[in-house]
């Protein structure tokens, strides 16, 4: 006998992520997922978003990583909450993990939270997490061709954004190449340059993600 | 290897489905898989298969539909690619649109009551 069924694979996570975005919603926390290869400055990002928006919004960090707290410990001496999450043989944070994590979290004092994501372009970019938004992040010393080999990521993420652009003079690497690939799976991306050593284009990106969080929370 | 937690819930899928259908045998799962989701199918029957020993879908067939990627292209207009890619396959012009190619679905399931 042939049972027609039309299911998403992923049904476990997409339950999951569902109770994760009635948790927030509830709780009026703005969440962001943000995801990148290894090293491409994801913790750098946060940390740059913590002390700008110090005094305007409250921000917790959910930190993965395969092994150890070393971000977790980086992100609390900058004197906000973080929790880190060992993935141990995962690849990505799961739903189901960070749902328990939200437990270390007072989301009472939380306006913004920060998830980020194990470093991996491949697995995060198949696993909701109840995020708001989503964002990808690029170096440059990663090379122009990344949209082209990973597309998923950047089909399912509202923002780009192209890291370590003071590097520029002493790589290859295009980001209009980058820009055009990203747009031909995702018209909608939004697209921002910046380096957190010299500070280009971090005050319109941190501005950007402000800006989406007070139109969920008002 | 993200093909194993696709494997897994794929069978916690199977199997919720086979019993509430009175399945007591999975003889074959239908299932289509875009090309931007990076799955390599000999992975997913290998894991499968190895996941399934012991369950009612431990025979189970797997048959995986590819859902190609579709590229407009302004000269040629819309084409289909089984590999991503921003080139027209008809004039190799690059073409600013991609969709599609991105399922990951269970279409049915074939079972034994």
């Amino acid at each position: 006998m042939k049972v027609d069924i039309e299911r998403e694979i992923q049904q476990s996570a997409e339950d999951s992520a569902r109770r994760i975005r009635e948790l927030l919603a509830a709780r009026k926390v703005f969440a962001v997922n943000l995801i990148s290869s290894p090293g491409s400055g994801k913790t750098t990002l946060i940390e740059a978003a913590i002390d700008a928006m110090r005094g305007k919004k409250r921000i917790a960090v959910i930190e993965g990583d395969i092994e150890t707290d070393i971000d977790a410990a980086r992100i609390r001496k900058h004197g906000v909450q973080a929790h880190q999450i060992n993935t141990r043989s995962s690849c990505h944070i799961q739903p189901f993990l960070l749902l328990a994590a939200l437990d270390h979290i007072d989301l009472d004092k939380t306006d913004l939270l920060f998830v980020e994501n194990v470093g991996n372009l491949v697995c995060p970019a198949e696993v909701p997490l109840g995020e708001d938004v989503r964002i990808v992040a690029l170096s440059v010393t990663e090379g122009d061709e990344k949209p082209l080999k990973y597309p998923l990521v950047f089909k399912t993420s509202d923002l780009l954004v192209i890291t370590k652009t003071d590097l520029l003079p002493h790589v290859k690497f295009d980001p209009d190449r980058v820009k055009i690939a990203a747009r031909a799976v995702n018209p909608g991306i939004e697209i921002f340059e910046i380096s957190a050593v010299t500070g280009y284009g971090l005050p319109a990106f941190l501005r950007r993600i402000e800006t989406l969080c007070d139109r969920k929370n008002g | 290897m993200h093909e194993l937690g696709i494997a897994t819930d794929l069978l916690d899928i199977a199997i919720a489905e086979a019993q509430k259908h009175g399945g007591r045998r999975i003889t074959a799962l239908n299932l289509r898989v875009g090309v931007l989701r990076g799955v390599v199918p000999e992975h997913l029957h290998f894991l499968f298969g190895h996941i399934a020993k012991g369950t009612i879908a431990e025979d189970a067939r797997l048959e995986i539909e590819e859902e190609p990627i579709r590229i407009e292209c302004e000269v040629c207009g819309p084409s289909e690619a089984r590999e991503f890619t921003l080139e027209c396959p008809a004039c190799k012009m690059p073409c600013l649109r991609i969709e599609g190619g991105d399922a990951l679905r269970v279409l049915s399931l074939e079972i034994d009551d």
